[in-house]
């Protein structure tokens, strides 16, 4: 096995106990570990000859300090790269990204494959999340998955023709004739979505009962959002439900692709659309990596505080959705009152509401707005009672904790076996909070705490969150009373616009900033990967520039996506109003899921 | 003012593209019943504005959302806008009770079939939204998934800009459409008069605000709240 340097800034991940498990996966599997690529990923990346990859993800996930998590997995298409440092050929990547919660560890495997035998061993007996993975790497590449128990498109319409992220799949609609609906395409189209029990190995009755299938969904005021869930019903209770995604489908990769760096920030936003500039964090943290860009504290200190704001907001709207769910209809109006407090805040700094888009390649937007602190500190001093409120009227409402102790509730081992991170993993006992594990953005610097659950159900999840939102409020009140004086911009040739100021000195400094804004900053060829806490849970973007003005592949890693996905398991026995409850205590946006 | 005349077709081919009423532009029809005859051409202009006021003012709407617009919907639904100060707090979970449709967020292509399906199951008289530039036009979604724009398929009475917009600029098109209404010539029973239904041509806000618009040349500056 050879580790290539190209990059002097690569750095191997051979550090301690990585190098070891690479050296001991190395000595087991011999010639079949083809390669260890340097990246600016932080974590090992391993190239595996196809036979030997699901050997090798059992070996992983035996291990001590086991990599219990499929925490990613998704492929790229190669076939136009120019700048690939690293052999072997292949015409498409799949990588598969492992997370170790004991070890707090992670390490990426390769997979090469050629145009003309796409094809790969499934591994969703191995990681139940595997699962939804594979058909989107089906939907979007065109890879199968061989052993697959039911390999049918996930996100595109069951009619679309092509694979979206290959290459040379069209990118744009205008590219395409204008989209008409005839009335004969309607009834096709609606016929196509119609559920086929057979088709998932349902049966339609046993020896008791006929079973009714009920389509819960496109459009359903508890499905938040363009989410459909077929469920197969003995009266009422739930004997195996179906989700079906991809109504918001945004085609936020494949934009990733014809976007520079630098106007590829405002799509962020709007994965997890209630997240904010929350969602700018990764993608820009991701390319500072890549940049090489060492940002001024206070620019990551007023990163945090903007971040934790949105988390409230994010985590109220979840609050007020969640005992609507239940039945509830007043707190909604309390916590969008809360929300909006919030957004005068949020408008007042950055400009807008929902989706500022922020953050920049290397700093912010924008300095803190004179009088900040003012109208921070009344949002922070507004808080604290609000919450107390919201847990004397409901969460120790006798109805609340009725509809929602003990139901869909799941253990540490099987949330991490299904990818499931964020509020919901801290609700079964699990202490992953990245803000605290790997601090980044200055996170070290903060005092805060991580709330933790016990019994890993839908009321768990629901006082975990108002848990967060205090601590939340304890970070910003941190940030208000000790935010660092400096730039807020990095200094550096790559932050993106560069500060106005230079560009007014030389003529080459003129040039400089009008090519940045113009084409965008050319980031060198290598990859990146970025993590971080996002409201929902974690949010991960992982970056491959080939050298140029724009990514050659954006993969966006959100929490949502697996979290609708464990739902049949824990729905199998329940009732139809404990999904509704275990809908809203997941706190999830199609927009996070299908992106 | 000019309208633009709508009427129902029983027959309708496999073929055909929605939106599927036929459209065109007409004068308004109550002008030419005034001059038939001044008694009965003004007792249905007092019987129209009478209904379209009522109609106008008990808007009841569809509770549909398909992404980030409806966030801001659902805000304007709330206490800090409180859209019931324009009689349209009544949320209706299914078409067949209600009005009208925002199409809050972007209109994919997985999605379209299931909004038509939507909009046919809602009875008459029914009104669209289109809410925010996904659903206006696409927006920033050039994108393969993407319809550019509801108004490819559904007929649509008012755009609402922004990405997404403020609760303030949705209720400002609800009540551009309210004002529609009110100048709406539909049919006041199955037996009277024409059937066709005659909707308002409005003037373009943009037009119409242009020039104090571009008065504005003192923007706020954003370095202090």
């Amino acid at each position: 096995m050879n580790v290539d340097h190209t990059d002097t800034r690569a750095t191997s991940a051979l550090d301690g106990r990585a190098g070891s498990l690479v050296e001991r996966l190395s000595e087991r599997f011999g010639a079949q570990l083809l390669h260890e690529q340097a990246t600016l990923t932080g974590m090992p990346v391993l190239w595996v000859a196809r036979e030997a990859l699901l050997e090798v993800l059992e070996t992983l996930r035996a291990a001590p300090e086991s990599f219990e998590m499929l925490f990613d997995l998704s492929a790229t298409d190669e076939r136009l790269r120019e700048h690939r440092a690293a052999p072997p050929a292949a015409d498409f990547t799949v990588f598969y990204q492992l997370l170790s919660v004991s070890g707090n560890r992670d390490i990426m495997l390769k997979v090469a494959l050629d145009m003309d035998d796409l094809r790969l061993p499934s591994a969703a007996g191995l990681y139940r999340n595997a699962n939804w993975y594979e058909r989107e790497v089906w939907d979007m590449f065109g890879i199968r998955f061989e052993g697959h128990p039911n390999l049918y498109r996930i996100l595109m319409p069951p009619t679309w023709n092509g694979h979206p992220l290959r290459k040379d799949h069209h990118a744009r609609a205008t590219e395409f004739d204008p989209y008409t609906l005839t009335v004969e395409g309607q009834d096709q189209e609606q016929q196509a979505l119609k559920f086929d029990p057979e088709a998932w190995g349902m049966r339609r009755q046993n020896e008791n009962t006929e079973f009714m299938f009920l389509n819960l969904g496109p459009n359903h005021p508890s499905a938040h959002g363009a989410f459909r869930i077929v469920l197969q019903l003995d009266g009422e209770e739930i004997i195996d439900c179906v989700p079906d995604i991809g109504y918001h489908h945004r085609g936020a990769e494949k934009m990733g692709e014809r976007q520079s760096w630098h106007s590829f920030i405002p799509y962020t936003d709007r994965i997890d659309y209630v997240g904010g500039v929350m969602n700018n964090l990764p993608y820009v943290l991701a390319v500072e990596r890549l940049a090489g860009i060492e940002v001024t504290e206070r620019a990551r200190t007023v990163r945090v505080m903007m971040a934790e704001l949105f988390r409230i907001t994010s985590h109220l709207l979840f609050l007020g959705t969640y005992l609507q769910d239940l039945g509830a209809m007043s707190p909604v109006f309390y916590t969008f009152t809360d929300r909006q407090k919030g957004y005068e805040v949020i408008e007042a700094i950055t400009g807008f509401r929902m989706h500022p888009a922020w953050f920049r390649i290397g700093g912010l937007m924008q300095d803190l707005p004179k009088g900040w602190d003012r109208l921070m500190q009344e949002f922070v001093d507004w808080m604290p009672a609000r919450l107390r409120e919201y847990e004397r009227v409901m969460m120790e409402n006798s109805l609340v904790r009725d509809r929602t102790k003990h139901v869909a509730a799941f253990d540490t081992a099987n949330a991490l076996a299904w990818g499931v991170t964020g509020p919901n993993l801290r609700a079964t006992g699990c202490d992953f909070d990245l803000r605290k594990k790997r601090p980044y953005s200055g996170y070290e610097n903060f005092d805060f705490e991580v709330p933790l659950g016990h019994n890993g159900d839908a009321f768990d999840r629901g006082q975990l969150r108002i848990e967060e939102m205090r601590q939340s409020v304890r970070i910003i009140q941190q940030c208000i009373d000790h935010m660092p004086a400096g730039d807020y911009k990095a200094d550096h040739p790559l932050t993106t616009p560069p500060p106005r100021e230079r560009m007014l000195q030389h003529i080459e400094t003129l040039i400089t900033h009008f090519l940045q804004v113009s084409w965008g900053p050319v980031l060198p060829a290598n990859e990146s990967l970025s993590m971080v806490e996002a409201t929902k849970g974690i949010n991960g973007y992982y970056l491959t520039s080939d050298g140029g003005t724009m990514s050659y592949r954006t993969r966006i890693r959100t929490p949502s996506f697996p979290h609708l996905q464990q739902m049949p398991e824990l729905m199998r026995g329940g009732f139809v109003p404990d999904l509704i409850a275990h809908l809203g205590s997941i706190d999830f946006v199609m927009a996070d899921v299908d992106r | 003012m000019t309208y633009t005349l709508t009427r129902a077709d029983d027959a309708v081919a496999e073929e055909a593209r929605y939106p599927l009423e036929k459209r065109q532009h007409v004068a308004d029809p109550m002008r030419e019943q005034v001059h038939r005859s001044v008694f009965t051409g003004k007792l249905e202009e007092v019987l129209n504005s009478t209904v379209n006021w009522g109609r106008k003012h008990s808007l009841w709407p569809y509770n549909f959302g398909l992404s980030c617009c409806y966030v801001e919907m659902t805000s304007a639904f709330t206490a800090p806008h409180d859209i019931a100060r324009f009689g349209a707090e009544v949320i209706r979970a299914s078409p067949r009770q209600a009005d009208f449709m925002v199409i809050a967020g972007t209109c994919f292509v997985k999605m379209a079939p299931v909004i038509q399906q939507l909009y046919d199951q809602m009875l008459e008289p029914k009104w669209v939204i289109s809410m925010g530039s996904c659903a206006n036009s696409g927006g920033m979604y050039d994108i393969y998934s993407v319809v550019q724009g509801v108004d490819k398929f559904l007929p649509v009475d008012v755009y609402v800009p922004g990405c997404p917009p403020r609760p303030e600029v949705f209720l400002q098109g609800l009540q551009l459409l309210q004002d529609s209404i009110q100048e709406e010539r539909r049919p006041l029973s199955w037996v009277v008069g024409d059937q066709g239904v005659y909707r308002a041509e409005m003037p373009s806000q943009r037009e119409r605000n242009r020039e104090r618009r571009i008065q504005a040349t003192q923007l706020r500056t954003p370095d202090s709240v």
